[in-house]
């Protein structure tokens, strides 16, 4: 019927002491798609983010990334397997460069070598060049001005361009799958606008990037998913097209909080 | 891209300037013996100092240097004699120097540890110390050449910093800062109760044979005599030069951003892949080693070594002098250190207060003025190729 | 001489000094997720403010237990002071700043209070005798003898664990507390006032050791401006092996690393000089081998 999923979560169960924040989800996230994580608040979807990350660790159940088991995987191996994010709550290292924190996402593909980083300058400056122009590039699409901002403390930017930033680092190591974590967290509505345009706009000029997107705001969910999973007290409830999960009752109840 | 730096001769006067008074501004306050004269001297220098930040004399400085980076080296190397030809037969204000130069290095050490990394350290002086005991210890089996001497004695550190690291790897939080305090606070301890370290009275050291070169031979130059201290100038300046080169390459590299990115957000690290661990480690290691080398340099030295060289207190000072230099900020170390070690030494009334004073001068720099006296720059890793 | 007893005895004291201390470290770190390495020398200023109030009441003429309930209140209350004035004036301001920052602040906080003593208290570099006065002698239980003094102070110390333990968890302050370490900005809400509560708190602990130092006086007869280092030291280990931000865990940590130390003394006497270094070895396997504490550390990160 389908082409195997990208990932798949079976069974997947965290608890942290007493609290059961994901219970036994089946998730499943189809090659090329942008697959939307919603539900009221505390129901476990950055959880979710943070498991398949690495961040936490699942209590039970499994996690399949592109065939390969990666449950009990550590962060640095998913990142190197293709997996990228951004954090709810901007996590830019502030007093660094807007350049030093994008190649942060792209540590995996760069000489870490004492010997390459002390003494082979030459090759070293050659390896900075080329990844500049390529953050360059990048932040190009997104905010011509901000390409010209590369070696501005990250610090001095706005809260919409450190989130641009953000979404460069994850997308500069050129990830299989990236995880949003509420892109429009911090920002006005226009400038949510504009920053899912410019996803939209990078997802096409990459061609097929699979993304797990959560947020709140759900006219931002409804333009950019093609299939929404709404979660509630950590189980899943519902699955979908956006337009069909936000009419069924039991999303609606479940957004009322009366259960 | 920026267009490539062309060669403008006023920009290299700064530069020129800069290293110049530097260089008198060391010779002078290591010559003046009158305290109201140092005093003056101090604020003359800072107010030249304040001046030079406010009208852009720094700026245009740092940007020839950062040019010219060869020339930079070059001046330095020639001041230094100059420094060394007035200050030759000195035998104090030598010693003084080469002490600077020592306190210097360490806490270049202790920048890459705390100030790029984020690692607590509290045993600065206990790091020191091994390398210093270990050089003792060496000494009396004889037999060694001294180029393994010293080097044992920052391998040495490194060991006990790999084995209070151990812990720190495991997990994140404050173990870092409990084992380090721990080594820091036991080490004189130990140091006190163990007899065959020379218990309180502590050990003897001689000097440094480096291939035939010996340390304790006053050198002859041109008719020109030049107190054997100078050898142990020349050795810790170039090891001090050394470092500085080494930790500016690592600062302008990946390994300096993957350090400081440690410091600011493991968890953005780990989840973009970095190793956490292992950049600890490196950074714990570059550390502990210089402070056991120059401990191994500082025991030569002086030849004599006790418990009370090396006490917590110690280590507070030289955490003290990363932090008034600004902290991660690897030149404020240098002018940071001249201060820390030479004004006690030079005001006798302060010896007494000095580690009241610096506790209360990192207390208000902590409050007012965060990223330390001057802070560290933002780092532009640009690397545009040079003609 | 009644060896066994003896050691019990000894490890007791230290292990309730060594709690006592731990309880302030974890207290500090629960609500405000920092390490007060100057709660050692706030101690040291207890004991030293006991000192002076023994001397004064005693010039007075006043009778001994006066003098006793004296160095308590005099120690409790200008620990509370410091305490309060150093989370209000130094560590606030710095709550956002960088954990290295404020590490080196209360650390310099500690040294600054240390030098200060030692400096400015008359005589402050020697150690100092603290006055008897509590009465000698004791009784012998089998083999072993019991010092009454050491026995009145354990049970005052262990009390004041409870009474502490008390006030965080019986009280309306407790849960004032409570809640301001769970969630600064819920407790906000809540209608806590945080600014008072930090302060408190910080008293509160504080006031903890100011009265482990009174106690630490009167057992040991001796007193000297860099005791509290060492004890912050012991202190902090045990609380971090307890679970930093775990109350039980502070106070059971402390009397393990005394067990520890007794145990070095009682099973090589010749090595008594080495017993804390032993015992930070000991710790630090410890931490090594369960690097989360003997229970488990409070949580701290959001992501």
């Amino acid at each position: 019927m389908t082409a195997p999923a990208l990932l798949e979560s079976r069974g997947l169960t965290v608890r942290f002491g007493g609290l059961l924040a994901l219970n036994a989800l089946d998730i499943d996230v189809r090659h090329g798609e942008v697959l939307g994580l919603i539900g009221p608040n505390g129901s476990g979807k950055t959880t979710f983010l943070n498991v398949i990350s690495g961040v936490y660790s699942a209590s039970a159940g499994s996690i399949r990334l592109d065939g390969a088991d990666i449950t009990t995987a550590s962060a640095q191996h998913l990142s190197a397997s293709g997996l990228a994010r951004t954090f709810q709550r901007s996590r830019l290292c502030l007093p660094l460069s807007v350049f030093d924190n994008i190649v942060l996402g792209a540590q995996k593909r760069l000489n870490s070598g004492l010997w390459h980083n002390l003494i082979q300058r030459k090759a070293l400056a050659a390896e900075v060049r080329a990844i500049a122009a390529e953050a360059r590039e990048l932040l190009y699409v997104f905010n011509p001005t901000l390409a010209d901002k590369l070696y501005d403390p990250a610090i001095s930017l706005g809260m919409i361009d450190r989130r641009r930033v953000e979404i460069c680092r994850a997308l500069i190591g050129k990830p299989k799958l990236v995880l949003l974590d509420e892109p429009s967290a911090g920002m006005t509505h226009d400038e949510t606008d504009q920053v899912v345009d410019e996803i939209l706009g990078i997802r096409k000029s990459l061609g097929g990037l699979t993304i797990i997107i959560v947020e709140h705001e759900m006219g931002l969910i409804e333009r950019v998913t093609d299939r929404c999973v709404v979660l509630n007290y950590g189980k899943k409830i519902c699955e979908g097209k956006f337009r069909d999960v936000a009419s069924d009752p039991v999303v609606r109840e479940a957004y009322l909080g009366q259960s | 891209m920026s267009a490539l730096p062309s060669h403008k001769p006023a920009r290299v006067w700064p530069l020129i300037v800069a290293v110049a008074f530097a260089a008198a501004s060391l010779t002078t306050l290591v010559l003046i013996e009158n305290q109201k004269l140092l005093g003056l001297t101090l604020a003359g220098i800072a107010a030249l100092c304040f001046a030079a930040a406010r009208f852009g004399g720094v700026a245009a400085t740092e940007a020839a240097a950062s040019e010219n980076p060869w020339l930079l080296r070059g001046l330095v190397l020639i001041a230094a004699m100059a420094v060394l030809f007035v200050l030759r037969d000195d035998n104090f204000g030598l010693l003084m120097v080469a002490t600077v130069l020592i306190y210097a290095t360490v806490c270049i050490g202790l920048t890459i540890q705390m100030g790029y990394t984020g690692l607590t350290n509290f045993a600065a002086a206990a790091f020191v110390g091994t390398g210093g005991y270990t050089a003792a210890m060496l000494g009396q089996k004889g037999g060694l050449p001294d180029i393994v001497v010293l080097i044992s004695g920052g391998l040495i550190a490194v060991f006990i910093g790999s084995l209070l690291i151990l812990p720190v790897l495991r997990t994140r939080g404050h173990y870092a800062a409990l084992t380090t305090l721990a080594f820091g606070v036991m080490f004189t301890v130990f140091l006190d109760a163990n007899e065959l370290l020379g218990g309180p009275q502590g050990l003897k050291i001689p000097g440094i044979n480096l291939f035939g070169w010996d340390f304790s031979d006053d050198l002859h130059i041109a008719g020109y005599t030049f107190s054997f201290y100078v050898n142990y100038v020349i050795l810790t300046g170039a090891v001090t030069a050394l470092t500085m080169v080494l930790t500016g390459l690592l600062d302008r590299s990946w390994i300096g951003v993957w350090l400081d990115v440690v410091r600011l957000d493991e968890t953005a690290a780990s989840v973009f892949g970095l190793k956490v661990g292992r950049w600890k480690v490196l950074a714990f290691t570059l550390g502990n080693f210089l402070a056991g080398l120059m401990g191994a340099i500082y025991a030569k030295m002086t030849g004599f070594i006790a418990p009370s060289n090396f006490t917590f207190g110690d280590s507070l000072v030289m955490v003290s002098i990363v932090i008034l230099g600004g902290i991660g900020n690897r030149w404020g170390v240098l002018p940071a250190a001249l201060i820390v070690v030479l004004l006690p030494e030079k005001l006798q009334f302060i010896q007494e207060y000095r580690l009241l004073l610096y506790a209360l001068v990192v207390i208000v720099i902590l409050v007012v003025q965060p990223d330390g006296l001057v802070a560290r720059r933002v780092r532009t890793l640009r690397m545009e190729a040079r003609s | 001489m009644g060896t066994i007893g003896q050691h019990l005895l000894n490890g007791m004291m230290q292990g309730t000094i060594y709690g006592l201390v731990a309880m302030g470290f974890t207290i500090f770190f629960g609500v405000m997720n920092v390490i007060k390495f100057s709660h050692g020398d706030v101690l040291t200023v207890g004991a030293f403010a006991a000192l002076v109030a023994v001397w004064a009441t005693s010039a007075l003429g006043m009778p001994v237990y006066v003098q006793f309930i004296a160095a308590f209140i005099a120690a409790m209350i200008l620990t509370a002071v410091v305490g309060a004035g150093i989370s209000h004036f130094l560590i606030m301001p710095l709550r956002n700043a960088p954990p290295l920052n404020m590490l080196l602040m209360t650390m310099m906080v500690g040294t600054l209070l240390r030098e200060a003593i030692r400096l400015f208290f008359p005589n402050g570099t020697n150690p100092q005798r603290f006055p008897e006065l509590l009465p000698a002698g004791g009784f012998s239980l089998g083999r072993s003898f019991f010092r009454f003094d050491a026995l009145i102070l354990i049970v005052a110390g262990v009390a004041s664990i409870g009474v502490v333990y008390w006030i965080i968890n019986r009280t309306k302050f407790g849960l004032a507390m409570r809640a301001v370490a769970e969630d600064v900005e819920t407790a906000r809400t809540m209608g806590i006032n945080f600014a008072r509560v930090i302060p408190l708190t910080f008293a509160l602990g504080s006031l903890t050791a100011g009265f482990a130092g009174t106690i630490y006086g009167l057992y040991y007869s001796e007193i000297n401006y860099g005791m509290g280092l060492l004890l912050a030291v012991i202190g902090f280990t045990a609380a971090i092996v307890g679970g930093l931000g775990n109350i039980w865990g502070a106070i059971i940590g402390g009397y393990l690393f005394a067990g520890l130390q007794t145990l070095v003394v009682a099973a090589m006497p010749s090595m008594s000089d080495y017993k804390n270094v032993f015992a930070f070895v000991l710790i630090i396997v410890l931490i090594t081998w369960r690097p989360t504490g003997l229970l488990a550390e409070r949580g701290s990160e959001r992501v």
